[in-house]
């Protein structure tokens, strides 16, 4: 227990006074995973509205490998992105294994199938006629899915928040394809996660809990930022109170 | 006068069923057309295709401006659906503003805020919804949902519009106001409607032609006098709901005037359908007046002798079953039956003209 308590002072500590390591691994989680769900935002997003509005051959084969997507363990998909960048690999050419661009692209192959497939279904649920309405009255296929995503707005920000959770908090492939480097004693593809993974390898338990702190407070605050956004929909309602519950007063 | 819409020979065919067949139709401009049908009859389809919402398997529609169907690309759709609007069954309203709702139309044209505000309030004002164009849609009560819904596609002053039932899920007093509200206000601003409704009462108040579908065909066009009083077939009488539809075959005639041997009696009625024809009868409740005696004065060819065997309502009016060897309805006032005294097992005499029976062909059928 002592060494818990300890930790959770110590992490007081690294916060309170701005520790350069802490902060420098912080902003660089917060960075790769910022681009890595704004990337699979703009991939999953269109995927998701295209998969639920066009038919063609080989859609159920997509909507298959999206709903698997959606369960990638990040190992494996470590493994593949490490597969592909190495040295002989058929992208190693780029030379990013190692790099924070080969996290990034890692993390984007975990987020954007939660995303997608989340706008899928959330589109799908849709009363077809909302569609068939917002043509009527003039909009273009594009205006029509732009009106149909911002009806279901709450689902789209339910995506997001799945695909920021699910990359902020994974290990294995960013342990894999980033390496958990320090250059020139600076941490380089060094993330809270990896560096919690060394840290207790290390024996540092301490440190280890003072990281995991900072990661639980950066989830938790922007996770209740977007259930805040979330839950303030409708916020002119008039709002009922039954039995000291505030329900909110949907369609008749 | 050319026509403003027309249908020729549309057929839609679903996953190998046929569920529209439109020999043709035309709509003339500035009038509502209601079309009314059971469900399933293809009321909707009729008018998802004439939206350009749905492509059909077969046939060809020519708008207004002369386009036809057949030969438009994506774009020409999409400029001629601009020119309608269409209004459905739900209000189908968007989680915004009541405001933004409305000028959803207007936005999707291109046109600016602040012209598209102005044009969405004077809709609102036209439709007494002053005061709630900050109101969150979803929170509207299920009448106001209706006429918002109804603003939001007459605020971009559509040449067609398109209603697919949008009372049917609105109670009885809130219809009838909207109802009479969206009449005039059509009629004022002379937009041409095609009204899809079950309901033939509505129909009948809104309309100025009405085009009978069932079983995805169009039985009878015609003005709601014509439809109700001379029905064209059995199915037609039958979803308008005519009382005393009477099987029969014209026993001997001349001079206009024929008489017909139907189940349980024999009635007279006006017609040029010769000797043998199978026809089917109809005498219209309100046709018929009831007497204590037969000897009663007036040239009416029909006086059938029966008794009352059910009292009921009809609307306001009460009506009278007899059994005349069949049975036959006849319509009358609540006064007139408390003056009479009528009362069930009644022996009365039912009378009506030879020329108040329509006369259906059977081979219509």
């Amino acid at each position: 227990m002592g060494e818990i308590w300890r930790g959770i002072k110590e992490a007081m500590n690294l916060i309170v006074h701005l520790d350069p390591y802490v902060m420098k691994i912080t902003l660089f989680t917060l960075y790769v995973c910022a681009i890595a769900t704004l990337v699979g935002m703009a991939a999953g997003i269109p995927l998701g509205c295209w998969l639920a509005h066009s038919r063609f051959p080989g859609r159920k084969l997509i909507i298959a490998l999206v709903n698997t997507g959606m369960g990638l363990p990040p190992v494996v998909v470590g493994l593949f992105v490490y597969i592909f960048l190495r040295r002989q690999g058929p992208l190693g050419f780029l030379n990013w294994l190692y790099t924070p661009r080969a996290i990034i692209l890692a993390e984007i192959i975990l987020a954007m199938p939660l995303i997608a497939g989340i706008v899928l279904s959330a589109m799908q649920n849709t009363d077809p006629k909302l569609r068939l309405q917002s043509m009527s009255l003039g909009a273009s296929r594009f205006r029509s899915t732009l009106t149909l995503l911002a009806e279901n707005r709450v689902s789209v920000l339910t995506a997001v928040m799945a695909g920021f959770g699910a990359i902020v908090s994974e290990v294995g492939a960013a342990m894999m394809v980033g390496g958990n480097l320090l250059v020139r004693g600076q941490p380089y593809t060094r993330t809270l996660t990896t560096a919690i993974v060394l840290e207790v390898g290390k024996g540092e338990s301490v440190l280890a809990i003072a990281l995991g702190i900072i990661l639980l407070s950066i989830t938790l605050v922007l996770i209740l930022a977007m259930t805040w956004l979330q839950q303030s929909e409708g916020r002119a309602s008039p709002r009922a109170r039954i039995w000291g519950k505030r329900l909110r007063v949907e369609n008749e | 006068m050319s026509d403003f819409l027309r249908l020729e020979r549309v057929e839609q065919w679903y996953q190998g069923r046929q569920v529209l067949a439109v020999e043709s139709l035309s709509l003339r401009e500035k009038e509502i057309m209601a079309v009314i049908g059971p469900n399933g009859s293809g009321k909707s389809t009729l008018l998802r295709l004439v939206h350009l919402l749905e492509a059909p398997t077969f046939g060809e529609i020519i708008y207004w401006d002369g386009s036809r169907l057949s030969g438009m690309d994506r774009k020409a759709r999409r400029n001629l659906r601009k020119q309608m609007a269409m209004v459905f069954q739900e209000p189908l309203l968007f989680r915004r503003s009541v405001g933004a709702n409305i000028a959803y139309g207007l936005r999707a044209r291109g046109i600016k805020r602040e012209e598209a505000r102005k044009r969405s309030m004077e809709m609102m004002e036209l439709l007494g919804l002053q005061g709630l164009e900050r109101r969150y849609a979803p929170t509207l009560s299920g009448g106001e949902a209706q006429k918002v819904s109804l603003a939001r596609a007459l605020a971009v002053r559509p040449r067609l519009l398109l209603l697919d039932e949008p009372f049917a899920s609105l109670d009885s007093p809130s219809r009838m106001a909207l109802r009479k509200e969206i009449t005039s206000l059509l009629r004022r601003l002379g937009t041409t409607a095609l009204y899809v409704t079950h309901d033939h009462h509505e129909a009948l108040e809104m309309a100025d032609r009405i085009a009978v579908l069932i079983d995805g065909e169009i039985q009878q066009v015609g003005k709601p006098v014509e439809i109700f009083g001379k029905p064209l077939n059995r199915k037609v009488a039958n979803f308008i709901g005519t009382e005393n539809l009477l099987e029969g075959v014209i026993v001997s005639g001349g001079e206009g005037t024929a008489r017909i041997q139907v189940e349980g009696g024999e009635i007279e009625a006006s017609t040029s359908l010769p000797l043998g024809s199978r026809v089917l009868a109809v005498v219209h409740p309100e046709e018929v007046v009831l007497s204590r005696e037969s000897a009663q004065a007036g040239s009416a060819r029909n006086r059938l002798r029966g008794e009352v065997v059910d009292i009921g309502m009809l609307g306001s009016m009460i009506k009278v079953t007899m059994d005349c060897g069949f049975p036959l309805v006849s319509c009358i006032t609540r006064s007139s039956l408390e003056e009479m005294g009528i009362e069930r097992g009644s022996e009365l005499v039912a009378i009506f003209k030879a020329t108040s029976v329509h006369l259906i062909p059977r081979e219509a059928d």
